[in-house]
């Protein structure tokens, strides 16, 4: 709220518009999960109720819908599989977690602005500021946002479990929004400590909870503004392209060559996702 | 001459009060123009105003100018708002978004011209304030009522003018 | 009831005497029939048990009545029930007066009066579906201390500035319009009413400097209100056609808003002047012809809804967006198709009895027809939001929920305290409009008697001027 802010923030937005969007990142972290590799243990979604506080809230509340997973482990069923004569093998998982788009329909419905776009490429939740009007996860198409609908710390941690918790970030109430925030007190850390040793984030100097729990190394996770990471390699790979790279188009895949294994989720949706999957390569069934 | 008395007279209908005021029009009564005529009645009625002339009403200019200050001024601080808060970029979307700030600045045109026209009929009516000294009861029930800011030489002719238009019921007062 | 069948072609008696048209409405203040109290009861058991579903949600948390994909449901849904029923008093109100329709008249007050309240009951409900409640005054562009706006982006803020600048004109525009008749409520009452109007009236009285400007000023509000109340609607309907979800970010939305607002707000008309009338024995005021026109209206925009239903089918059908399509088949045939199919009926079907004179003239029938238009209308709203959360692009989160009954507590409640509102407001104030109801029977009476000179003066029934004379009727 002062003369210069306003200034700054209106150069910004002239760029904005040359540019088509505000893109001027410091960092765009990013993720590639092979479903190669991904044999459906959780052992990323039980990594990351531990890093992040997640409440766990019990079977009943579960059915109901009131699950806090932030990184959840789908399964999905060929037709012809269903059929079979054992249904519930060969499942396909799919880790789906917040994907942390470049353009999030999240981002522009929240009436209090708590949800917004980082310089670092994250949708941030400002907990603080939620107020839980629920828009942000009705126009999440990946429905990734979880909401509190009870007050669960007595429930999810009575004590001595409260000693359990992660003291580097919140225990959110009841009524507020949460969700995916690609470990972001660990990327703090980071960014912290390169800066008070003075150089810049190296790549794999630290990962998310859920990259570090998987056993096959299926998540890749790392900053896309930087050429040498893996993960910018792994896109690059895949020939997957951010909507801030050179303006390219969103699909240019070219997915004739079986050797292209990347997409991202609902890409036809304009979202620029941060997350890239690598498609699962099958025998052919009989 | 000082107009010191008022008075009112009280009709039964339209007809009878409008020829009286065409009367006083006449200038049946010296000194006495139409313009100290008050004339008050439960319904609005224009033909009996078209007896009275032409009187300016401004509420419009009340109107026109809220409604451009809701529009300009909510445009301006919608967008300075915009333009000033950090915490903005949001959907790869710019800072300040022309379409969604028009809607708003539209609703508050609304807002602006619909309070200020409350403002300009307030002012123009001189509302709040007491009911005329000389207002009847009967007026808002069924009777019309015309009320003269007089001399004290015009009182009789005044009185007579009114009887001669069958009036129901003539009150008076001193002016302070 | 014999008396209006005598005059039934005629919306209003033109040999009304000024004084009864005083009495008649005024004793509305003191003694109405008793239905009216049992009413007042009704209201106030469908609030306590609102307010107790509230209390309960309030304390354990928003679970009661919502799950994960369901994050709005039922409450928003009614949000948008209730602020499409304020659309057609005051919008209607407005044009009718732009217009110079003078049957307005007997009815406008009480279809203001039901605007006003409709959306103050619809402003609960953003309120009430917040998980955190006690902050919902962040969404008020004030400056804040801690240098943050709300999102001037999000549909949700806009909501904030059209329901706030509805709600203002429309209880403005209500009052205005009272002025004069608070001025004759001040002049025949006593003890604490006497004051009550005495203050409200500003000391109105009747000056033809007071009636010029007012005719000026109230000109002007209606002008300002027609495109507002069109904006209102067609931004509530910008919560889903701005969002990204299949069979919410539809094109038509906001005219189909429109239309099925005014829809319901006319059937409401209906239902609260059948009640009216019975109330306070206005036969003599909301006359049959009255009411038939209002039938006929709503049965037009009934006809509109329908239509802008079918095209929003269409476009989604032959657009080919598999997810759009899907969303749309799931509300056919999926698990709301019951609901679905209900408000079919009641939306476009039940309409049809309204084409029948002898139907749109009986009473109960009317009765019974307008509620059952607007719960096709609450269904709509239903079926706009439920399937959309229940279907959306994300197979994984696919799930049916049906309301809790904390949810349909509180709906409920709502009910209870539009109720309380409304009847209050008819209890206190004048609900039909003194002042105009006199200029119109002076009209007609002016206007049946120059008819009647010209007969006179021609010696006998010429053709041209029984044209005349019934143009001058109005109908």
């Amino acid at each position: 709220m002062s003369l210069e802010n306003l200034t700054q923030d209106w150069s910004r937005y002239r760029n904005g518009i040359e540019e088509g969007g505000f893109h001027n990142y410091e960092h765009r972290w990013g993720m590639a999960i092979d479903l190669n590799a991904c044999i459906g243990c959780n052992a990323c979604s039980t990594a990351c109720y531990a890093e992040n506080n997640l409440a766990v809230v019990g079977k009943e509340r579960f059915s109901k819908g009131h699950y806090m997973h932030w990184m959840r482990i789908e399964r999905y069923w060929d037709e012809d599989q269903a059929k079979a004569e054992f249904p519930d093998q060969g499942a396909n998982f799919l880790p789906m977690l917040c994907q942390q788009c470049g353009a999030a329909p999240c981002e522009p419905v929240c009436p209090v602005a708590a949800t917004y776009h980082t310089p670092d490429g994250l949708n941030a939740q400002v907990y603080n500021r939620c107020i839980g009007s629920r828009y942000c996860s009705n126009n999440c198409p990946y429905r990734v946002r979880y909401f509190n609908f009870w007050s669960y710390p007595e429930s999810a941690w009575p004590a001595p479990l409260n000693l359990q918790l992660n003291p580097d970030i919140t225990v959110r109430d009841k009524g507020v929004m949460e969700k995916c925030t690609f470990c972001v007190q660990r990327i703090r850390v980071a960014k912290d400590t390169a800066k008070m040793e003075n150089r810049k984030i190296k790549d794999g100097e630290f990962t998310t909870a859920c990259a570090q729990a998987c056993p096959t190394s299926a998540i890749h996770f790392g900053d896309l503004m930087d050429a040498e990471s893996a993960v910018t390699k792994l896109w690059a790979k895949h020939q997957v392209k951010r909507h801030d790279d050179e303006g390219l188009p969103v699909s240019t895949q070219h997915k004739q060559n079986p050797a292209l294994r990347g997409y991202r989720v609902l890409e036809e949706l304009n979202t620029d996702p941060s997350v890239m999957y690598l498609e699962r390569v099958r025998e052919e069934l009989a | 001459m000082k107009k010191t008395r008022r008075i009112l007279g009280l009709f039964g209908n339209f007809d009878e009060a409008t020829n009286a005021i065409y009367d006083i029009r006449a200038s049946k009564i010296a000194g006495l123009s139409v313009d100290d005529v008050t004339l008050i009645s439960p319904i609005e009625h224009p033909d009996v105003e078209e007896a009275l002339g032409d009187r300016p009403v401004s509420v419009q200019y009340f109107t026109f100018c809220g409604g451009l200050f809701g529009l300009v001024g909510s445009w301006l601080w919608i967008a300075s708002a915009q333009a000033s808060f950090l915490v903005q970029p949001q959907g790869g979307k710019p800072v300040v978004t022309l379409v969604s700030n028009f809607v708003l600045s539209y609703e508050m045109m609304i807002l602006g011209g619909v309070l200020s026209t409350l403002i300009g009929l307030l002012i123009g009516a001189r509302l709040p304030s007491r009911p005329h000294t000389l207002y009847s009861e009967k007026v808002s029930l069924d009777q019309i009522g015309i009320i003269l800011e007089l001399e004290d030489t015009q009182i009789e002719s005044a009185k007579n003018l009114f009887r001669n238009h069958r009036v129901l019921e003539i009150r008076e007062e001193v002016m302070k | 009831m014999k008396e209006t069948e005598l005059h039934h072609d005629k919306d209003i008696r033109e040999d009304l005497a000024w004084s009864q048209i005083n009495s008649d409405i005024m004793k509305s203040l003191e003694n109405p029939r008793r239905g009216f109290w049992y009413t007042v009861i009704g209201c106030l058991v469908l609030l306590a048990i609102g307010i107790t579903a509230e209390v309960l949600q309030y304390m354990y948390g928003m679970g009661r009545s919502k799950n994960h994909p369901h994050m709005w449901n039922l409450y928003i849904a009614t949000f948008i029930f209730w602020i499409g029923m304020s659309h057609s008093g005051t919008l209607l109100s407005a044009i009718l007066h732009i217009v110079h329709a003078d049957w307005r008249k007997p009815i406008y007050r009480f279809a203001e009066a039901m605007t006003t309240f409709s959306l103050m009951t619809a402003l609960l409900f953003p309120v009430i579906h917040l998980g955190r409640l006690w902050n919902f005054y962040w969404v008020i562009p004030y400056v804040p201390a801690r240098g943050t706006w709300p999102n001037f982006r999000s549909p949700l803020s806009w909501d904030g500035f059209a329901i706030m600048t509805y709600l203002t004109s429309s209880a403005l525009f209500l009052y205005i319009g009272m002025l004069p008749d608070l001025a004759i409520a001040r002049d025949n009452t006593t003890g604490w009413r006497k004051k009550l109007y005495s203050t409200l009236s500003l000391g109105w009285y009747g000056s033809d400097r007071q009636w010029r400007i007012f005719r000026k000023a109230y000109m002007l509000m209606a002008i300002f209100l027609i495109p507002l109340a069109v904006s209102v609607h067609s931004i509530v309907s910008s919560d889903f056609a701005m969002s990204i979800m299949p069979g919410w970010h539809v094109t038509t939305f906001p005219p189909y808003f429109v239309s099925g607002a005014l829809y319901s707000g006319c059937a409401a008309i209906v239902t609260l002047f059948i009640l009216l009338r019975y109330y306070f024995r206005w036969e003599e005021y909301m006359t049959l012809a009255i009411l038939e026109k209002i039938c006929k209206l709503t049965f037009a925009i009934a006809m509109v809804w329908t239509y802008l239903n079918l095209v929003e089918f269409a476009s989604v059908w032959y657009g080919h967006d598999i997810y759009g399509k899907e969303v749309l088949w799931a509300k056919m045939t999926g698990a709301y198709a019951p609901v679905f199919w209900s408000m079919m009926f009641f939306g476009s079907v039940l309409p049809f009895t309204l084409a029948f004179r002898k139907l749109r003239r009986h009473i109960p029938t009317m009765m019974t027809v307008s509620i059952l238009l607007n719960v096709g209308m609450w269904l709509e709203r239903w079926m706009i939001i439920s399937p959309t959360l229940s279907q959306s692009f994300y197979p994984w989160s696919w799930d049916v929920m049906w309301p809790t009954l904390t949810s349909w507590g509180i709906v409920l409640g709502s009910f209870g305290w539009f109720g309380l509102l409304f009847l209050t407001f008819v209890k206190i104030f004048p609900s039909v409009s003194m002042y105009e109801v006199k200029e119109m029977v002076y009209h007609r009476r002016l206007a049946s008697e120059k008819a009647q000179a010209e007969r006179r003066n021609t010696g006998g029934a010429q053709p041209a001027f029984s044209l005349s004379m019934r143009k001058e009727d109005g109908s």
